[in-house]
């Protein structure tokens, strides 16, 4: 079995990787949640999910986390009555994305909260191995 | 000749802990994994205790069975307060407090090692 204080380096790295996604699909949906069709009765942007999964690592014998799927939200979308937007349809209905602000600002939260947890993780096992390694400064 | 009891002993303990700090970290990775149980090393007490009595070796050639019994510390589900609705069961808040008591314990092993080094080398000097 490899140092487990290199392991531990290389688990928050995943982790930090995953909840680095995680950002990125909160940050389009946000950034899409006004994003109508372009032609009349259209479909507009559907919001995007991302799910996680643990995978055993061979060589170090833990459970490291990766992407799984980024995947489509399904719940309808919402309709609003807007005759003058491109995307309305012939009685001036338009078809806005599934979207909602709020749920999104929650789990950036969430996802940030996790981010500093790993940061944290990766800190300590770094201090770790510097303090082993001082131990020879003064033998 | 063997290692001053103290020594082996903070080696031990560094031993334990980092496999600890590994698990802890697995744990906050997968702290929005869906369905991941989180786990934790066997007390470092329960180790010493549980630690095998070896037979005394009168003659070179007589091999130790089972090795020193510390290696295998063995991994446990954490008995965390709360599961979410996917199943999960990493609380994190938890898992920080364990890596502070994993950094105290360890920067104390540490300690110990190097003044017993001291100790050592101001028999030699």
């Amino acid at each position: 079995m490899p140092d487990p204080l290199q392991a531990t380096l290389r688990i928050a790295g995943s982790g930090l990787e995953a909840q680095s996604a995680r950002l990125r699909v909160i940050s389009e949906n946000i950034a899409n949640a006004q994003s109508t069709g372009d032609t009349p009765g259209a479909d507009p942007y559907t919001r995007q999910t991302i799910s996680f999964d643990s995978v055993l690592d061979r060589s170090l014998g833990v459970p490291l986390v990766r992407v799984k799927t980024i995947g489509q939200d399904d719940t309808p979308f919402k309709v609003e009555h807007d005759p003058g937007n491109p995307a309305a349809d012939a009685s001036g209905f338009v078809k806005m994305p599934n979207v909602d602000v709020l749920t999104e600002l929650a789990d950036m939260r969430e996802a940030n909260r996790t981010y500093e947890a790993n940061l944290q993780v990766a800190k300590q096992s770094a201090e770790l191995l510097g303090q082993t390694v001082n131990l020879l400064k003064d033998a | 000749m063997s290692q001053p009891y103290v020594l082996q002993l903070a080696a031990q303990r560094t031993q334990w802990l980092s496999a600890r700090d590994a698990l802890i970290a697995a744990n906050v990775a997968n702290a929005s994994t869906p369905g991941f149980q989180a786990t934790d090393l066997q007390p470092f007490s329960a180790i010493l205790d549980s630690a095998q009595v070896t037979m005394a070796s009168t003659n070179p050639a007589h091999m130790t069975p089972g090795g020193d019994g510390f290696a295998e510390a063995r991994v446990v589900d954490s008995d965390s307060p709360e599961t979410t609705l996917s199943g999960n069961s990493v609380d994190v808040e938890n898992e920080m407090m364990k890596l502070g008591e994993v950094n105290r314990d360890y920067t104390m092993a540490t300690n110990i090692k190097r003044v017993m080094h001291q100790m050592i080398m101001s028999v030699l000097k």
